[in-house]
């Protein structure tokens, strides 16, 4: 029995030794922040969103694979090549973005906590510090990679979403010309849900977070031919599963003028599918969802800020050497779960939200990454193409220009 | 106190007090094991034009100004000195050993001072103080929390200026392998496999067979054929064979016949079995002996081939073909009479006190744990003993991460 226990834990691993940096990091994309805001881009706006998800698509294929690339040829986080090539200085402001984005993040992903148990009738303050605890605990004890695949494989609930995209028989035919139609209205909500569907699909995190795994993971410049479609096909895969959320609540929701305050209402999306068991799937997909991010992101955040500043990282160090490095994951974990805490809060405007904050600070974070890799002494022969250099500046501007909108519309009024 | 984030970018004026610009690196020659001596001044003049100044014409160096004792004017051009290692471009931000701690750390800011009369880099500043300093924020702390902590410059290695400084400190060659090894892994690949080039291949085999599997399996790669087959011809059969079948087989092939004779048939022998077996896991460096040898003789064969093992806790003694017959302890041997036979005083094999080589690591935990073993037989179903397990590759398979 134990063999066959080992043998079955053994095939798992391969699995996970062929899915490579690009799948896992676009699946942790569909965060609990993804999820609703994704359910939310539908139930509001229907398929009025969709080509930007289509550019959303194109620009997340781009920068992972830049984040990819750069790792593959300089060995090192992103973190770590600011800091040698623009001094302290510039990476001070870069690192305080990133924690400042990741921190909204976390907070999204104890949101997801707190309204995943609100569905089952549990109460976040009892929720919410057991769910900090556990990240802490197991983090701290136990195998953050088993954990990490655990998530991932709940993940797969997504797989829900695509045959509920086809059972609740949407208008294909409507969605794929709304893929290619912009469509725009220029009021401050519209434009807040945009800048939320670009800012949780494409992350601050998730460009620090694809670099260090390549890094990690030992790839080697010679795969990155391999690597590079293996990216492709995690933004195609992470991106298709968000067209089938927003296709599913657009012929539910949006159908029915039901907006979401609720993750309970978001829930509702599934019952072409699950029936009365919708929201207990919901629930469980959002936990699940949730939970990933919860361990990916202190971690990732203290790894990034401790090799900008030379501060000793890891969990095999002492309390004493490591001190930084554990103090910052306590920070992103704790911070955030006491803020989820406060009455009343509205959990669904603020997982949206904090993707805002995402989408608003992702553009300087790109810039960083577009002045490292079309430098010739760091990159080598390994520079952007021009095709890349258009998109990736066309993304940065394209959210700078939606940011400024954004402003202009806020501050005028137009609701 | 000076520290280089200080002047870098003040103005610097000749003798007549005209500014011709601001400073933008310094240059250093620098010599293992000793504080480098300013060599000259970059300086970014008018335009974006570059200009060299030689040390010995800088009347004043501090925080508030930058003077030269003479004319501009009369101040020879210098082209840039390849050779050199600069300060800012090559060491400040970078990361570097700390030979001491044996670790690596990122440099946050440089301490200058006067070392016999030459002003020179003396420390090397990784505090949180230093940072604040480079931003300009040191006013923040005035209750003085923080404290500075540096590293003597000459009991640092920086890596990234290594291949212009050229001469290793010796020091880091005093370093454990182990240590060495996770230096190596701390650093990014390309400066790791800058290091490693600069070892001698004998150090650098024994840095090689400590480091992580997959990190070993690019730095292959990385440091080219020449060099990589220099370090895996001194690595020992078991881990060369290891690091073999993590490779893909055209570059297998071409490091098994760059390989000896003798070396190559024990790789050959040891890449079959799985890595995580006691036939993965074993050596071929045992001492063995015949039964009829005597003490002294045995002791005589002891002293020849040491150096090509890695420990000799037993001697295996061999009957005809190969056939383990029993174990002598060094710890007997050394006390029995000198013309004692190996057969008189062994202990005799038992079955149950070896290891076959298809056992998983459990099973070789339990018996060398069982029968308080520090290396075990690894023998085939005639009982021919084929290698060896030591205690430290059964931990290193334990605890992979230390």
């Amino acid at each position: 029995m134990r063999k066959i226990f080992k043998k079955f834990w053994f095939k798992l691993i391969l699995i996970f030794g062929v899915i490579g940096p690009g799948i896992i990091a676009a699946n942790a994309d569909n965060d609990a922040g993804g999820i609703t805001t994704y359910s939310a881009v539908g139930a509001h706006y229907g398929l009025k969103m969709l080509w930007v998800l289509l550019l959303v698509t194109v620009s997340l294929a781009i920068t992972q694979e830049m984040g990819v690339r750069i790792g593959l040829v300089t060995r090192q986080g992103l973190g770590g090549v600011i800091r040698e090539n623009f001094g302290v200085r510039w990476t001070s402001f870069a690192m305080l973005l990133m924690f400042v984005a990741n921190i909204g993040t976390v907070t999204a992903e104890f949101a997801g906590v707190a309204a995943a148990f609100s569905i089952i009738g549990v109460s976040k303050y009892i929720a919410v510090p057991l769910a900090a605890l556990a990240v802490w605990f197991i983090l701290y004890k136990g195998s953050f990679k088993t954990t990490q695949k655990i998530f991932l494989v709940f993940s797969a609930f997504y797989i829900v979403y695509i045959i509920n995209g086809f059972i609740v028989r949407p208008d294909f035919n409507a969605a794929l010309v709304s893929l290619v139609t912009p469509t725009i209205e220029w009021t401050t909500p519209f434009l807040l849900t945009m800048i939320a569907l670009i800012g949780t699909t494409i992350t601050p995190w998730g460009q620090f977070f694809i670099q260090s795994y390549v890094v990690d993971k030992g790839l080697d410049i010679k795969h990155y031919k391999l690597e590079k479609a293996e990216v492709f096909f995690g933004a195609f895969l992470t991106d298709l599963v968000s067209f089938f959320i927003i296709i599913s609540t657009a012929a539910t929701l949006y159908k029915y003028g039901i907006d979401i305050t609720d993750a309970k209402d978001a829930a509702v999306a599934l019952r072409p599918l699950a029936g009365n068991l919708a929201q207990f799937l919901f629930a469980f997909g959002l936990f699940a969802a949730s939970m990933l991010g919860a361990f990916i992101l202190p971690t990732a955040t203290a790894y990034s800020l401790c090799e900008a500043f030379g501060w000793e990282s890891g969990f095999n160090t002492t309390w004493r050497t490591g001190r930084t490095f554990y103090i910052i994951i306590l920070l992103s974990i704790f911070i955030p779960a006491a803020f989820v805490l406060i009455p009343k809060l509205p959990l669904v405007k603020i997982m949206i939200w904090s993707q805002d904050i995402n989408g608003i600070l992702l553009p300087f974070i790109l810039i960083f990454v577009m002045k490292i890799i079309n430098n010739k002494r760091i990159m080598g022969e390994y520079v952007n193409k021009p095709v890349g250099n258009v998109i990736a500046w066309l993304t940065i501007f394209g959210i700078i220009g939606a940011t400024v909108a954004l402003v202009v519309t806020s501050s005028l009024g137009m609701n | 106190m000076l520290y280089l984030s200080q002047i870098l970018n003040s103005k610097i004026k000749d003798s007549s007090d005209k500014t011709i610009g601001r400073l933008k690196d310094i240059s250093v020659k620098s010599k293992a094991g000793a504080y480098a001596p300013l060599d000259f001044l970059i300086v970014k003049g008018k335009r974006r034009k570059e200009y060299v100044i030689p040390y010995e014409f800088v009347e004043n160096l501090s925080k508030e100004e930058i003077t030269l004792k003479s004319l501009f004017k009369s101040i020879p051009n210098e082209s840039l000195p390849e050779s050199h290692a600069y300060l800012n471009r090559d060491v400040l931000d970078q990361q570097i050993v700390d030979l001491e701690g044996a670790r690596v750390v990122r440099v946050n800011d440089l301490k200058l001072g006067l070392f016999e009369d030459r002003m020179s880099v003396l420390g090397i500043d990784i505090s949180n103080k230093g940072l604040l300093r480079r931003l300009g924020l040191e006013r923040f702390d005035f209750l003085d929390l923080l404290k500075v902590s540096f590293i003597d410059w000459r009991k640092a290695q920086p890596i990234k200026g290594i291949l212009k400084l050229d001469t290793m400190s010796k020091d880091l060659t005093k370093l454990h392998p182990a240590d060495l090894a996770n230096i190596v892994e701390d650093l990014s690949l390309k400066q790791g496999s800058k290091l490693v080039r600069t070892l001698d291949a004998e150090m650098a085999a024994k840095v090689f067979e400590e480091i992580e599997p997959a990190v070993k399996k690019i730095l292959v790669s990385y440091l080219g054929p020449e060099k990589a087959s220099q370090i895996v011809e001194k690595m020992s059969a078991d881990e060369i064979a290891d690091l073999l079948q993590s490779l893909p087989r055209e570059e297998r092939d071409r490091f098994l016949s760059l390989l000896q004779n003798g070396k190559l048939k024990k790789v050959e022998r040891l890449i079959k079995y799985r890595k995580d077996t006691a036939g993965g896991l074993m050596n071929m460096d045992y001492m063995s002996a015949g039964q009829d040898w005597t003490v002294a003789h045995t002791l005589d064969e002891i002293r020849r081939v040491y150096p090509s093992m890695r420990s000799v806790l037993y001697v295996y003694v061999i009957g005809k073909r190969e056939v383990l017959k029993g174990t002598v302890s060094l710890r007997r041997l050394i006390s029995a009479k000198s013309n004692v036979k190996l057969k008189d005083i062994m202990k005799r094999m038992q079955k149950r006190a070896v290891i076959r080589p298809n056992q998983s690591i459990e099973d070789i935990v339990s018996v060398m744990t069982k029968y308080n073993l520090y290396t075990a037989a690894v023998v085939d179903e005639k009982n021919t003993m084929i290698g060896m397990v030591a205690i430290d590759d059964v931990m290193r398979c334990l605890a992979p991460k230390a």
